[in-house]
């Protein structure tokens, strides 16, 4: 999966999605979802995925129980949850194996969006955790001045500013940093700008779009 | 006062970030946590503030166990500096500031005005009490988390590496600070690299290697061994590397510059005096 | 031609609030450069000048001139200055921008334009250059905070600049990290020629290796000579010395108290070597 050109997971993302949302019988679906979990076990992707794959399976399990309470349909809700997980997977698959600096350089040269765009998408994923560890440490810097957030929704809101203010100060200085430093890097002269890392199409690239592209023609033709 | 027995803590399965330590943090001393990036210092101390339970072990304050703490009850009784004031600061003035973590813990109006006032004046911020917090200088943010802390009457005063990132004067203005509460009462404890910083304030020493405690002891006897401090990362002060040096010249071994600089002048100008009036003799 | 000289620099990021005031350097090619002062001297400013993000970033009303290595920074763009100066901010941690130690050096080098081939084989180098070889996969976020410092460093010296500007970067590092980053910056020094522009509170960790210290005070030049220079001048007016560190102060106590000149002292050995031997005469005039 790793050897797959970003560009081509991209597309799979899209068909993925496209197709959770044109099938409608169970089996299909349930297809579908095993095809994918199959490709994620090929990829030999990490423990941490397959933590995140078994939350969204009890996240779609709830969400079925809550429509099941609803509409008093078990097949509309299995169908419904099943739907959920095979488009949500299909973003495990290309997250787990594709490097954001991949996934953007193809972003770039294959689908020509400007590159700080894509470089945005990339920067934030970095930064994710930095933020919520930023979040942690001030939350335990107040913590440690009494802070306990009780009462009620408003007391609570207003509690929870001692943690906000901070964070966003720093997130908007962070930026600022940030957007300084990649200035000093050189960063914005577009003209010039290489990648070090090859994305360009191979054979089982186009023998995968290829698959892809017949698979959705015949299932539109089935349905209509 | 504050005592860990036993204590066993890691953040990921396997590892040992803290390994069976047991202290005693004793009334109206001034300790100093030491070692280096990554040895374990800051956990010991977050351990302390309940921040982090330990996987095994138990932790004593005045006597009660701390397994059921919570920091912002600790607060009462610990007062923690962390290094970086932005992370707590989010008032419009500095009196507010230090206002809140009194009101947190359910101080009267009147106990509040007081006790802002003292925590104030102690680290020479009064005058800026009307003041945008975040328009101060650096220092002066620090002294202000310290009087953030102070406000809460706690009995000990915990400060994580506060000399880093501040410039000669300010770390004047802080060790005067600490000498001054130390000297009023407060138990203080101070986890640093600057070892300069500590010889000039604190009693005891730990020194925390790979997660276990491999010193505890006066600051005298944490300089004894040049070997050891080596061995554990840290650095000789100055005056002390030098006299030891010279100590075939009948230097005593001292960690002040002052002492040590006396010494050797006074046996060059004996001589000097001894040469420039011998021919009048 | 000197690598950096600033002419009657004055600068305001806010009119008329002046954070540089009417400052004339001049530091030579390889020189090894420290700018000291109280905090709110206008340090970090001047770092940010060299770099040309004072004004091309920032704005602001500025009078005077910048020459980096010969080039009029106003006159240039910040891409191009990155050439020729590589900058290492404050808050080094949040100049990593990408996933892994590879990827992060090789940005520097993708923006340059350079072709792939030649980013992998600069990336080894330069890796290497900053001990971080073996790393190349690892996680950016899971580097310690030194290793994350020399990444930094890494990221900026790929574009092999002639400059490096560093903002206090051992505020975060313990003695052994401290000693080791100078070392490697004064192996960068004296092998490959780069001239070392730094902002450092703790004056004792760049004795062993500066050449020149620049003192600022409220945003004016002070003295800018050679480091024994400024510091027996800050002895001698009081002028900031508090931060003369031990081994100076000692120097001088003694010289003053004495009355006799020691040579300049650069480490502790140095000085224990020289009282050593004057001690040593004395004991002899004695006997």
């Amino acid at each position: 999966m790793q050897k797959i050109a970003p560009i081509t997971k991209l597309a799979l993302t899209i068909f993925v999605t496209i197709w959770s949302i044109v099938l409608q019988s169970l089996p299909a679906l349930t297809a579908l979802i095993v095809c994918q979990l199959i490709l994620l076990v090929i990829a030999k992707v990490g423990s941490s995925i397959y933590k995140g794959i078994a939350s969204l399976f009890v996240f779609a399990a709830i969400l079925a129980g809550m429509q099941y309470a609803i509409n008093n349909d078990i097949m509309l809700a299995a169908i419904t949850a099943s739907k959920m997980i095979a488009m949500t997977l299909v973003f495990f698959i290309l997250l787990a194996t594709t490097r954001m600096q991949d996934l953007s350089a193809a972003l770039v040269l294959q689908c020509h969006i400007p590159y700080e765009y894509a470089f945005m998408l990339t920067a934030a994923l970095r930064f994710i955790p930095d933020f919520l560890a930023e979040s942690k440490a001030i939350q335990e810097a107040q913590a440690c001045r009494g802070y306990s957030p009780q009462g009620n929704v408003l007391q609570r809101f207003f509690s929870y500013m001692a943690v906000i203010k901070p964070l966003v100060l720093k997130a908007v200085t962070k930026s600022e940093t940030m957007a300084l430093s990649l200035e000093l890097r050189g960063f914005g002269s577009r003209k010039t700008r290489s990648f070090k890392n090859n994305v360009t199409l191979a054979l089982q690239d186009y023998a995968m779009l290829l698959s892809m592209i017949l698979f959705t023609s015949y299932l539109v033709i089935q349905i209509y | 006062m504050l005592e860990l027995k036993n204590v066993y803590f890691s953040y990921k399965a396997q590892s040992h970030d803290i390994h069976d330590v047991s202290l005693r943090v004793n009334p109206g001393e001034f300790l100093a946590i030491v070692g280096r990036n990554g040895s374990g210092k800051t956990t010991l101390t977050r351990l302390m503030m309940t921040l982090k339970k330990p996987t095994k072990g138990e932790l004593f304050f005045q006597g009660n166990s701390l397994a059921n703490a919570t920091p912002a009850k600790m607060a009462h009784h610990i007062g923690y500096v962390f290094q970086n004031p932005d992370r707590q600061i989010f008032h419009d003035t500095v009196a507010e500031e230090v206002a809140y973590g009194p009101k947190q813990i359910g101080c009267t109006p009147e106990q509040i005005q007081t006790f802002v006032t003292q925590a104030l004046e102690v680290t020479g911020l009064s005058h800026l009490a009307a003041t945008y917090p975040l328009s101060l200088s650096k220092g002066q943010k620090q002294r202000l988390t310290i009087a953030s802390a102070l406000a809460m009457q706690p009995k000990i005063l915990i400060l994580d590496e506060p000399t880093s990132g501040q410039d000669a004067r300010e770390r004047d203005q802080l060790l005067q600070l600490l000498l001054k509460l130390h000297q009023q009462g407060t138990t203080i404890l101070l986890v640093t690299h600057d070892m300069e910083f500590l010889s000039s304030c604190a009693q005891r020493a730990i020194v925390m290697k790979k997660g276990q405690k491999v010193f505890d002891g006066t600051v005298a006897e944490l300089f004894h061994d040049t070997n050891q401090l080596t061995d554990w990362g840290l650095i000789e002060p100055a005056a002390l590397k030098i006299s030891r040096q010279l100590a075939s010249f009948q230097i005593s071994q001292t960690t002040s510059i002052t002492q040590l600089g006396n010494q050797i002048a006074n046996l060059l100008r004996r001589n000097n005096d001894h040469a420039e009036n011998s021919p009048h003799h | 031609m000197p690598a950096i000289a600033l002419q009657n620099f004055s600068y305001a990021y806010n009119h008329p609030k002046k954070v540089l005031d009417n400052i004339t350097i001049s530091i030579e090619k390889g020189s090894f450069s420290v700018i000291l002062g109280p905090s709110g001297a206008g340090k970090t400013t001047l770092c940010l000048a060299v770099a040309g993000a004072v004004p091309h970033y920032f704005g602001g009303s500025s009078a005077g001139k910048v020459y980096v290595a010969g080039i009029h920074t106003q006159e240039s763009s910040m891409q191009q200055l990155a050439l020729t100066v590589g900058t290492v901010l404050q808050d080094y941690e949040t100049q990593l921008v990408t996933m892994t130690v590879e990827e992060e050096v090789a940005f520097s080098l993708e923006n340059m334009g350079i072709v792939p081939e030649e980013i992998t084989q600069r990336v080894e180098e330069v890796l290497a250059k900053v001990g971080l070889t073996g790393y190349e996969k690892q996680a950016v976020t899971d580097l310690s905070g030194g290793q994350k410092q020399r990444l930094v460093l890494a990221s900026v010296l790929a574009t092999n600049p002639k400059i490096l500007v560093l903002d206090e970067p051992t505020s975060a590092l313990d003695p052994e990290g401290t000693y080791s980053l100078y070392k490697l910056l004064s192996d960068l020094n004296q092998e490959h020629g780069i001239t070392i522009l730094v902002v450092e509170h703790d004056i004792a960790t760049v004795l062993p290796y500066a050449d020149q210290f620049i003192l600022l005070e409220n945003g004016q030049l002070i003295l800018n000579g050679t480091p024994e220079s400024v510091l027996s001048f800050m002895a001698k007016k009081q002028i900031f010395a508090e931060a003369i560190p031990p081994l100076w102060q000692l120097k001088l106590m003694i010289e003053e108290l004495a009355t006799r000149q020691f040579a300049s002292w650069h480490t502790e050995e140095e000085a224990i070597i020289q009282l050593g031997k004057a001690l040593d005469e004395e004991a002899r005039k004695n006997a």
